[in-house]
């Protein structure tokens, strides 16, 4: 006589281990997957203009810089408003200080983008350069009166870099919702910045 | 005290199927064919078509002009339906021996449960999976199944696993199929609801045929895991049998996705991008039949074996 145990109640080892299997494939699919998700988030190409280099990511569209921006590009994959880097250089006096520079910047955001708002600014140390960080918020809106979207709140962040007579400035445009998730990315076109 | 017992009741056993041994009952409804299940199969692919022409051709004739707040209730009534569908031919078809409907109706919910509280917020909000999965044809594949295939059909697994799997009313491999097809239709449920307030409303003509091709894709492919489930529990099956069968699964879900977006994209022109999402419902209808088909004829094929081994 031998005691059987009820599959139908009960975990068997074998049926533990093919759960476990189950999981394990799951997560090591997932692993892959996101392996693949930072590889394509991590491609990048070469940018160089005026003196600066930077590697900026695959696949963003570049557009037009304006005034006084040496790069323009944008994630065209991104929801809401489309993650932006910008390149800018600013002329300084030489024998001009970061706050100077900061309050120049800032007023010139303030009059281009709408509802603009300082929300933090401190001196900061950007992989072992000086730098000056300014974090703000604006709100971007369709110029278009017949355009019938939701404008877009956009948190920014410009880091002021002081380089003799001018200053480079790095901004990260982003939908407010994204400003977290894709800060990472940001740092790492920080700091393949050389100028 | 006999030496084996039923794996379904514990009641003494009389015959085995493979490695495992079924009292006099469960042996009988083990190896019973259900053939409704294949018109149940079949009449949902074929009601769901249905509805998508009436909802679309009376968008069409009457033109209804709704209010946001009655475009999203309309939405949302339309992305209940086809769970409502597939329920009414089921149990129409399921007189012989009815599923329990609280049991149905469970896996559903838990279905639909675990694609709000865990699927959607993994693919949108940890794996952000919008803004990478169309770099190109490879990613798009690859992060289709391993990101989106293996998330989804995990969790209609887990739900029919962990719940139904161990109770005495899982008696036939055919349960596999059914209960994992509910919680398949309860996770496209909760997309179609996502989309519908995602959107805040929806035009009903095109938005009819992406809700019943997610609930027919997700179905189906919940489908796959609920075969291999229904064998794992009735067969001994090697440690291996139901992580091929996630796999498989995810695999087909991820295929289907990325043919689907080369089917419905016909292209981008400067006046803008054109699609036909109709092509998305006939691939859609496609893989259901063949995927239904093929896991009922499997099982019926099973059937026929172990009741010539006996």
């Amino acid at each position: 006589m031998s005691a059987t145990t009820l599959p139908s109640k009960n975990n068997s080892l074998g049926q533990r281990f093919a759960d476990w299997a189950v999981i394990v494939v799951t997560l090591v699919g997932l692993l892959a997957g996101w392996l693949i998700k930072n590889s394509v988030e991590n491609r990048s190409i070469p940018f160089t203009n005026s003196g600066i280099s930077a590697q900026i990511p695959q696949g963003w569209l570049m557009t037009s810089a304006q005034g006084n921006e040496i790069l323009h590009v944008t994630d065209p994959l991104s929801s809401g408003f489309g993650t932006t880097y910008t390149i800018e250089i600013m002329p300084v006096a030489s024998e001009a200080t970061v706050d100077q520079v900061v309050t120049q910047l800032t007023l010139q955001r303030g009059q281009t983008l709408t509802a603009y708002r300082v929300l933090e600014q401190q001196k900061v140390t950007v992989f072992g350069r000086a730098a000056y960080e300014i974090g703000y918020v604006y709100v971007e809106s369709n110029p278009n009166l017949t355009h019938n979207q939701i404008p877009n709140i956009v948190r920014g962040l410009d880091y002021i870099f002081l380089n003799g007579d001018h200053a480079i400035v790095a901004a990260y445009w982003v939908d407010e919702k994204a400003f977290d998730s894709d800060l990472g990315r940001f740092h790492r076109f920080l700091n393949s910045l050389k100028f | 005290m006999p030496d084996q017992v039923c794996c379904v009741c514990g009641d003494p056993a009389s015959s085995k199927i493979g490695e495992r041994w079924f009292c006099e009952k469960h042996y009988q409804s083990a190896t019973r064919e259900r053939t409704h299940t294949w018109r149940s199969s079949i009449l949902l692919v074929v009601g769901l078509v249905v509805f998508v022409g009436i909802v679309y051709g009376l968008d069409l004739l009457i033109k209804p002009a709704f209010t946001p707040t009655e475009l999203i209730l309309a939405g949302l009534l339309l992305a209940l339906v086809p769970a409502f569908i597939w329920m009414a031919f089921f149990y129409l078809q399921d007189r012989l021996e009815p599923e329990p409907k609280g049991y149905i109706l469970g896996v559903f919910l838990l279905g639909a449960i675990l694609a709000s509280a865990v699927g959607i917020p993994l693919v949108d909000n940890l794996f952000h999976v919008s803004n990478w999965i169309y770099a190109d044809t490879a990613t798009t594949i690859l992060g289709s199944i391993l990101v989106v295939g293996f998330i989804q059909e995990f969790l209609k697994y887990a739900v029919v696993r962990y719940s139904i799997y161990l109770s005495a009313e899982f008696d036939e491999a055919t349960d596999g199929v059914i209960y994992a097809t509910a919680a398949g239709l309860g996770y496209a449920t909760v997309l179609n609801l996502q989309y519908v307030i995602a959107n805040g409303g929806v035009a009903l003509g095109s938005s009819v045929i992406r809700m019943v091709v997610v609930a027919l894709a997700q179905a189906s492919f919940a489908g796959i895991t609920g075969y291999f489930l229904g064998r794992a529990k009735f067969e001994h099956k090697p440690w291996w049998w139901m992580p091929i069968g996630i796999s498989l699964a995810a695999v087909c879900n991820g295929l289907f996705n990325w043919l689907r977006g080369l089917l419905v994209q016909r292209g981008i022109s400067l006046t803008g991008a054109s699609t036909n999402p109709w092509l998305g419902l006939v691939l859609a209808a496609i893989v259901a039949l063949i995927s239904m088909g093929l896991i009922l004829w499997l099982i019926r094929r099973n059937i026929h074996t172990a009741l010539a081994e006996k």
